[in-house]
């Protein structure tokens, strides 16, 4: 048991770790509302990460995510302007992100790119297409539906004591669902299969096309929901800079999660606690007034870190 | 140079793959390196290439004790390793090859082409080959890929160059040309490790014989002194070759379950047969012979023209494999390691894959249901695995394969393709996985298309003469295939009474032209196997 945690549950030691040296900086840590905030931070590029596991089980990558959620966070917030309904918002959003998705699978399937050149170009395409509708400026969300749209983000559900932010509790209602779907579905076995061995895989019937498709087709669903989501915690979307290393940060948390680079191996509780331990590292740094320009360094080194540590493991099996 | 090899113990993880086995080789010697595929041939070669380091043992080289760490040092020492799989860049000219990571340079750093082409055509006429040095390595002949090799070898000043599988891409004039080369380089002093599983050529060329068996030298000594008979026994191992398959397989079950009508695909010719409910059917040709293709056609994993029905229907060409495992056809592919298994995943995993896909109604996985048809499997076939949740990798070769063959068998096919399905696998479990599937021909609605490759075929009599004619090695590839079937099957008269008397043969290829000959019409009635020609005057 105890070796199992050592090598297969790692992250598990990391995030205590790292839990152990927060509640040292911060003496606030364990205050609900810090932990409420940091769910509320974690859940855009959570919902990301957990597609992102997806994709790299599979043995792919989707660089394309901060340009997915830019792009559709601009049009939503323009649908949401136009018709008032946050339903139909997070319809267009969904929609969107899953042709988006579609057209990165069959890219890398059908067209036969590799996963990173294929992403590479709709993150180029889709950053550059929003910033020309919208001048490089913001789209922002109109008066009349601001405080209504808002609440999505700050608001919650009130136990008495303590509200539980919606963020938190669709980010672990996320976590849960592609947790069972990994372990539990046919979809799941699959990716993991293809990731492992992709001619194993096919000889066993896979549909690997298929299956690459659907990682690709659920990281822009998460996406949608993420852009949504962002575009009520921020109320403005803005066209250059939105989402910008997004890509970056759901890597690293897989990264830290202990998913294999490689594919064919990772947990989806990993990248829960992955997602948790960079918003952790984000507030430590905040509590010791580290320049927040310094993130992309932070999350750089995370993974490189982590993916040396599983490198390191992987030889001494 | 004397090259001596002290005591080598390599293991692989739990594996042992060679077993105290020493070697020594003389200047100006060819040496002949026996055994069957994953006897442990490749990985003493490799050992003295410096590819991977000895667990135990050391290299002597001319009396110094020598650790030859990687290629680079092997190449210093004088010793060259020619793989199987021709190590050269085939986007690269020929020159460059030769040179690659030894590059000549000027003294301002540039490459010195010319002197290299020069080196290089000098090196090329010692083999007596005809290339030009600045010719693309994409564009060249098999045979003449080798002979770069060969020359890149010389280039270096190689004084023992280890030749593995050399002739099997090989047509027979190719590979005696190769031999005459070989001759010629033994009498200017260059000895040569030749491993081969062509009796000809060894008893042509090499002068003594190491045999491996199971990781293990089981005889040594001079090609002179024995026949090919003797050596094939040493080789397969003589209480193994005469184990009696007594089963009997019935076969008054008329059901045709997999009938192919003039198949052809890339590397393989209107193959016809029919299977049938409770037969054994061996398909065997050697690498090269299109058997591979034939398999992966018959899975939907390759393309295909002609009929092929299963089971009364007909499946075309572009069907998806889940299409045909749902029809009842299952296959256990060759090469294990890369086709066959997922390295990450668990036992039970890897074992549930098929049935997930073939059989299994929701997307949901039972896991109560995946671990009752793992017990059910690992009881049949006394799999030993510890926890079925540790990666399939935990397990020896023998062992992954029965979880392979199991994850099939839970497909509940009644066409069993079985691709090399006793690769890599120790000599006990490789029985256990021929009674085995013996057995499940005899049980009811079973029915089992056995293709094996050469190396599987010890312990049964008469195998169907097979071999599907293709033509993408040009005429002279017929004689060789049937070559290495003579040596490993019909020189021999194993005691054990076997399997595939039931078979039907593979119809040889039809000719393409007219027969030159005077009697065109001789041609398509009397193919004669074996002198693989129709007639006298015709050489398709």
């Amino acid at each position: 048991m105890l070796v199992k945690l050592v090598t297969e549950y790692s992250f598990v030691l990391s995030f205590l770790l790292l839990v152990i040296i927060a509640a040292i900086v911060n003496h606030n840590f364990f205050s609900w509302a810090n932990v409420s905030n940091i769910f509320i931070q974690s859940c855009t590029i959570g919902l990301i990460a957990l597609g992102m596991s997806m994709v790299i089980s599979a043995g792919q990558i989707d660089i394309s995510v901060g340009s997915q959620v830019a792009f559709i966070g601009g049009f939503g917030v323009l649908v949401l302007n136009q018709t008032g309904s946050v339903l139909v918002m997070l319809l267009f959003c969904a929609i969107t992100g899953i042709l988006i998705g579609l057209l990165n699978g069959v890219l890398i399937t059908k067209g036969r790119m590799p996963s990173i050149i294929a992403t590479l170009a709709t993150m180029a395409g889709l950053r550059s297409i929003i910033n020309h509708f919208g001048s490089g400026g913001p789209f922002t969300v109109d008066r009349a539906f601001y405080d209504q749209f808002r609440q999505i983000a700050a608001g919650g559900v009130n136990l008495g004591a303590f509200t539980i932010p919606y963020f938190m509790i669709i980010f672990i209602v996320a976590t849960i669902i592609f947790d069972v779907v990994m372990k539990r579905t046919r979809l799941g076995k699959h990716i993991y299969a293809v990731g492992s061995n992709e001619v194993s895989a096919r000889l066993s019937g896979v549909n690997v096309d298929r299956v690459k498709t659907a990682t690709f087709v659920i990281t822009g669903l998460m996406c949608g929901i993420a852009a949504l989501l962002y575009a009520s915690r921020t109320t403005a979307v803005a066209a250059s800079n939105a989402a910008v290393g997004f890509e970056l940060d759901a890597i690293a948390a897989v990264a830290i999660g202990g998913t294999a680079m490689t594919g064919g191996r990772g947990k989806i509780f990993g990248t829960f606690l992955g997602v948790l331990m960079f918003s952790i590292i984000r507030n430590i740094l905040t509590a010791a007034d580290v320049s927040t320009f310094l993130t992309g360094a932070i999350s750089a080194a995370i993974i490189i870190i982590a993916v040396l540590l599983q490198n390191f493991q992987n030889r001494r099996r | 140079m004397l090259v001596e090899m002290k005591d080598i113990v390599v293991d692989y993880g739990p594996v042992r793959a060679v077993n105290n086995v020493s070697i020594a080789i003389g200047p100006g010697e060819i040496l002949g390196l026996l055994g069957e595929n994953g006897a442990g041939k490749s990985t003493l070669m490799k050992v003295l290439a410096g590819v991977i380091p000895p667990t135990r043992g050391e290299v002597v080289l001319d009396g110094t004790p020598t650790t030859i760490t990687n290629a680079k040092v092997a190449s210093k020492s004088g010793i060259r390793f020619i793989h199987q799989e021709l190590n050269l860049c085939t986007d690269l000219k020929v020159f460059e090859n030769m040179f690659l990571g030894e590059e000549l340079r000027r003294p301002t750093g540039l490459l010195d082409t010319k002197t290299m082409i020069a080196r290089c055509r000098e090196a090329l006429g010692r083999v007596q080959a005809d290339i030009d040095p600045e010719a693309i390595v994409a564009d060249l002949q098999a045979a003449e890929k080798q002979l770069v090799e060969c020359a890149k070898a010389l280039l270096f000043d190689a004084e023992l160059i280890i030749m593995d599988e050399p002739s099997t891409a090989l047509t027979l004039g190719e590979t005696e040309n190769l031999l005459e080369v070989m001759r010629k380089l033994k009498a200017e002093g260059v000895s040569f490790i030749y491993i081969s599983h062509k009796m000809p050529e060894l008893f042509a060329i090499c002068d003594r014989y190491y045999v491996l068996r199971d990781g293990a030298l089981v005889a040594e000594g001079s090609f002179s002194d024995v026949d090919e008979n003797s050596i094939t026994e040493l080789m397969i191992g003589r209480q193994l070759a005469h184990d009696a398959f007594d089963d009997h397989v019935d076969t008054s079950r008329p059901e045709i379950l997999l009938r192919a009508e003039n198949l052809s695909g890339p590397g393989f010719e209107d193959v016809s047969f029919e299977l049938k409910a409770g037969q054994v059917l061996a398909v065997t040709g050697l690498q090269g012979s299109g058997r591979d293709q034939l398999a992966d056609a018959l899975f939907g994993a390759a393309p295909f023209d002609g009929t092929l029905t299963v089971k009364g229907r007909r499946v075309r060409s572009g069907t998806s494999i889940r299409a045909f495992m749902r029809r009842g056809v299952a296959m256990v592919p060759r090469m294990r390691k890369e086709r066959g298994i997922h390295n990450d995943l668990s036992i039970m995993d890897n074992h549930n894959m098929a049935y997930l896909n073939a059989r299994a109604r929701t997307p949901w996985i039972s896991r109560s249901g995946a671990a009752e048809r793992y017990e059910r499997q690992r009881k049949a076939m006394s799999i030993k695995a510890g926890n079925v949740a540790n990666p399939i990798t935990s397990l020896s070769g023998g062992n992954q394969q029965k979880v392979i063959l199991g994850k099939w068998l839970e497909a509940s096919a009644d066409v069993l393709l079985l691709d090399n399905p006793t690769q890599g696998i120790d000599v006990g479990t490789k029985f256990e996985i021929y009674h085995l599937i013996l057995g499940l021909a005899r049980e009811e609605g079973d029915h089992r298309l056995q293709r094996g490759a050469a190396r599987d075929r010890q312990g049964r009599r008469r195998l169907p003469r097979h071999v599907q004619g293709t033509r993408e090695r040009g005429p002279g590839a017929q004689p060789d295939h049937r070559e290495g079937l003579d040596v490993l099957l019909h020189r021999r008269e194993p005691a054990g009474e076997l399997t595939c008397r039931s078979s039907r043969l593979l119809r040889p290829p039809r000719p393409r032209r007219r027969c030159a000959g005077s009697r065109p019409a001789a041609c398509s009635s009397s193919w004669s196997p074996s002198t693989a020609s129709c007639c006298r005057s015709c050489s398709w």
